[in-house]
């Protein structure tokens, strides 16, 4: 597929490109990530972007790191999502070793899960209202629920943000006694805060015009860029991880999967408003159906020793497709650990999306890609 | 136009609830229970002695290798007070590398380690990033002062799996004992 | 006339206006930052001072006290000299407004012609400013302000002028005097929100903050501004601020004079003012918490296809109105339909600009 960049355009006056230079340093991308803009006036003609400003070498260092150890740095790969990162590990020894978690374990770890994408898409909102130009007004909405949700999870694990709470085989410890109780409080206050954002920025005539009809995407085009998550349901393909290939327990759970009808930046948003809603779902229908029992698998040694083998697991973090490979020896640490980083993907495919556009239009859109720099650059 | 005035009426709703702020550091959110500061050390009351032997386990299994830990011989086990032959000669934490992932506390044989679920154990700003290095003082301070009262000491990750350290109970011990002097003499 | 000479009451004048000016601006940004946070949940400045209210002084002697910086390779006079064309304009302009028939510090004859003339000074600033910054985000941001601020200065004064013509002077205090009976909202609803939504155009504000658009130009014209420089721009739009809104209470709203009458007294009618002022300032600062911003060409676009037609129209049916000498409710009517079709026309701008394009570039085109 053959795809022209350069927008023609008639030449009556002289001008010549500017090269901006969206860098490092910039309140708008989310982290440290370059972009080297060229523009006519107002118009991005060409854009070139740089990446591995966070390169901290975490796949090397798990390579040091025997399985236990190496969780932590699972969490901080992926700092917003963390425990769908933790849970993709986890997930990957376990096949490779194959133990089998308890019940209660799986539990746990899919509700946590799913109110870690509730917290991840409220990030989202946060940071997308105010590139649109609210002035923190999203912010603060979306950061008070996250606050709900994060006080939670030091209930129950200790740490605000990077958890090493999942372990090979099921979870650290167990939840402490009022979890249900204070699960379905903070569900409670979820719920009221997705519409309160909902209320604030879905109908809201300016953030229409700014961001309907801005790059529509189409599924054929998603899938050739390797696009995956709620930016592929965007442009209207109903596929998600957790139907089509169901890991831990998602298969006995209900739920829908959002899609939008053109890919443009509105329906990215309305797609992650509406997983926060059947994320809340999930996270009830599972705090239902918890069983009593053992939160760790039985028999297992001290230090876990993985037979040789490699392995690859993905699942579905709130960016997308999320995938682990493992490669072991028959040591107690890997000998390879990669990570296949849904954000870096969709990343790749930003020039063809903003070129064309205006320059509050890339802004937008990079907003929309929700990317999180640790994971691109690893 | 109507979204406008939909916005204008969620931000006119939020702006008559109560704020959440809480006015840090005039007053403080209570922390939870299993809150995870960084790790500090425990004072055994009874025998007058830190917990802690010097084992080096924690060091081994530190994804970031912060600690550096040294054991003596305890004096006190050569009176007879106490049961430990071994105590930590020193031990420092840099509290500036450590990722608090709970591993130390984990594998910990004496139950030494624990996080610090206090306020103290997350308020740490210093001028100098030395002053991040804690020694073995620093460690008990928290303990030995009675600050410390109420630490998460529920078992943890593996021993849920059904694994403890191996612990003798009295007779194994006297056998134990009785074995070496009649193998002595 | 103070004490009797003329140096010594032109002085005297001038150190009221340099001193209640800034008096002004310390207070509304502490009040800014209150009401933004009450709408975000949040408590707003809280530590300096009882309930923070000592906040924009600890600020103001921050900013007095930092390091005069300038890029190397600015334009040294158009970079050092733009905050001043900024803010002396305002400060003239804040010269002639009238708070009581005798609380002023100069009433002019030509008063209305005076202020917007003077107005439009400011945007030069921002253009050198720009400019001088050699800095290529101030660039496009300087580049955005002319474009948006010259813009919009035609809506404003054609509905200044509006209601200069059915007052019949350009005399301030005139225009409010004749306000006695009933305020000039009644009679030209369409003039008023072309006011206002130009006013709100002329202060950069959201939803027309594209100039200093905080997460794309990080700060347009004024990003290479440090310390008493950016106190300055700060103190303009702010001052700014208050103009529009006090403008819009004596021009619209009756000022002092309505309902209260002429000789009220000074003790119930700045009171009054202050009050119909407030509340377009609260107005202002809860579109800032509320509303994003629109994009350059949507702008430009709602400026030309919408408020200015909608403008001219306004000043047509005033012409009749004086010509024929129709009653006033007529011009009320006229205008409040052609208020309405302003709204409509603006739906439909909205809507279609949603609509999906074929090509990747989409611009806003004629919704006529």
């Amino acid at each position: 597929m053959t795809t022209e960049y350069r927008v023609p355009r008639e030449k009556e006056l002289e001008t010549i490109d500017v090269n901006v230079n969206v860098g490092p340093q910039h309140p708008a991308t989310h982290g440290v990530f370059r972009m080297v803009l060229t523009v006519d006036g107002e118009q991005v003609v060409d854009l070139d972007p740089v990446i591995g400003y966070l390169h901290r070498g975490a796949e090397k260092l798990s390579e040091n790191c025997d399985y236990r150890q190496a969780i932590g740095y699972q969490d901080r790969t992926e700092y917003l999502g963390q425990f769908n990162a933790e849970l993709c590990y986890v997930l990957a020894v376990e096949k490779l070793a194959g133990i089998e978690p308890p019940e209660r374990a799986e539990y746990i770890r899919v509700i946590l899960t799913e109110l870690n994408r509730v917290a991840s898409h409220h990030m989202f909102m946060g940071a997308f209202g105010s590139d649109v130009g609210l002035f923190g007004t999203s912010f603060m909405y979306s950061f008070r629920d996250r606050e709900m949700i994060l006080d939670l999870f030091e209930e129950v694990t200790g740490e605000r943000m990077m958890y090493a709470y999942f372990r090979p085989g099921g979870v650290g410890w167990d939840v402490p006694e009022d979890f249900r109780e204070r699960c379905r409080e903070v569900l409670a206050v979820v719920r009221r805060g997705i519409d309160d954002i909902d209320g604030l920025m879905t109908e809201n005539e300016v953030i229409m015009a700014r961001c309907r009809g801005l790059s529509p995407v189409t599924p054929e085009e998603a899938i050739n860029w390797g696009v995956t998550g709620p930016m592929l349901r965007a442009t209207g393909l109903k596929h998600d991880l957790r139907r089509a290939e169901p890991y831990s327990i998602y298969d006995r759970f209900e739920f829908e999967i959002p899609t939008g009808t053109q890919g443009d930046v509105y329906d990215r948003y309305l797609v992650r408003l509406e997983e926060m809603r059947q994320s809340v779902r999930i996270a009830e229908q599972a705090l239902e159906q918890m069983p009593d029992g053992p939160i760790m698998a039985e028999g297992l040694k001290r230090t876990l020793r993985l037979p040789e083998g490699e392995v690859y697991m993905r699942n579905e973090t709130p960016r997308g497709e999320y995938g682990i490979y493992l490669i072991s020896r028959g040591a107690d640490k890997p000998y390879r650990l990669k990570i296949r980083s849904p954000a870096f993907s969709n990343l790749s495919a930003l020039k063809a999306m903003c070129v064309g556009t205006y320059v509050a239009d890339t802004i937008i859109n990079l907003g929309s890609f929700d990317i999180v720099l640790c994971e691109v650059d690893r | 136009m109507l979204g406008v005035f939909r916005a204008i009426k969620t931000t006119v709703s939020a702006a008559l609830r109560k704020p959440v702020t809480v006015q840090y550091p005039k007053a403080k959110k209570e922390l939870p229970h299993r809150s995870r500061g960084l790790p500090v050390l425990l004072w055994d009351f009874e025998v007058d002695e830190p917990f802690c032997t010097g084992c080096q386990v924690c060091a081994r299994y530190c994804p970031v290798d912060c600690m550096t830990v040294t054991m003596q011989d305890n004096r006190k086990f050569a009176e007879g007070k106490s049961e430990r032959k071994k105590i930590v000669h020193r031990f420092y934490i840099d509290y500036a590398r450590c990722m608090r992932c709970d591993i130390c506390v984990e594998v910990c044989n004496f139950d030494a380690i624990v996080m610090n679920n206090t306020w103290e154990g997350v308020e740490l700003s210093r001028y100098d990033r030395q002053g991040l290095v804690m020694n073995l003082d620093d460690l008990l301070q928290q303990s030995q002062s009675g600050e410390l009262n109420d630490p998460f000491r529920e078992p943890m990750g593996i021993a849920h799996s059904g694994w403890a350290p191996k612990v003798r109970s009295q007779e194994e011990k006297a056998e134990v004992a009785a074995k070496e002097e009649g193998g002595q003499g | 006339m103070i004490a009797d000479n003329p140096w010594v009451d032109g002085l005297a004048r001038m150190g009221i206006i340099t001193a209640a000016v800034p008096l002004a601006v310390i207070v509304l940004t502490y009040v800014e930052r209150k009401v933004l946070g009450r709408l975000q949940m949040r408590l707003g400045p809280m530590r300096v001072g009882p309930y923070g209210t000592l906040q924009s002084v600890a600020d103001t002697v921050k900013l007095l006290t930092k390091e005069d910086l300038r890029p190397q390779t600015a334009d040294r006079w158009t970079f050092e000299l733009a905050p001043f064309v900024v803010v002396v304009p305002v400060f003239m302009a804040l010269v002639t407004l009238p708070f009581t028939a005798d609380l002023f510090v100069r009433n002019l004859g030509l008063g209305l012609f005076y202020i917007v003339a003077v107005s439009g000074v400011s945007i030069v600033g921002f253009v050198m400013a720009g400019w001088g910054s050699d800095n290529k985000y101030a660039l496009l941001g300087g580049v955005r302000a002319a474009a948006q601020l010259i813009s919009y200065e035609i809506p404003l004064v054609m509905a200044v002028l509006a209601v200069a013509m059915i007052g019949q002077s350009l005399n301030l205090v005139e225009l409010v005097e004749g306000q006695g009976r009933v305020p000039f909202v009644v009679w030209q609803p369409l003039a008023f929100l072309i006011f206002l939504v130009a006013g709100l155009a002329e202060l950069y504000r959201q939803p027309f903050d594209i100039p200093v658009a905080e997460s794309e130009v990080v700060g347009g014209p004024l990003v290479e501004y440090s310390g008493i420089r950016w106190s300055m721009f700060q103190m303009a739009e702010v001052a700014n601020m208050v103009l529009i809104s006090v403008l819009a209470s004596l021009l619209f709203l009756g000022g002092w004079n309505w309902p209260l009458g002429n000789g009220a007294g000074a003790g119930l009618q700045v009171p009054l003012i202050v009050v119909k002022a407030s509340m377009f300032i609260l107005l202002f600062m809860w579109l800032r918490g509320t509303l994003p911003r629109l994009r350059i060409d949507q702008m430009m676009a709602f400026c030309w296809q919408v408020l200015l037609p909608f403008a001219f129209l306004q000043i047509i049916i005033n012409g009749w109105v004086l010509v024929y000498g129709w009653p006033d409710w007529v011009l009320g009517a006229l205008s409040g339909m052609a208020a309405l079709a302003a709204g409509y026309l603006t739906y439909r701008m909205a809507r279609q600009a949603m609509e999906p394009v074929s090509s990747r570039l989409h611009r806003v085109g004629s919704v006529l």
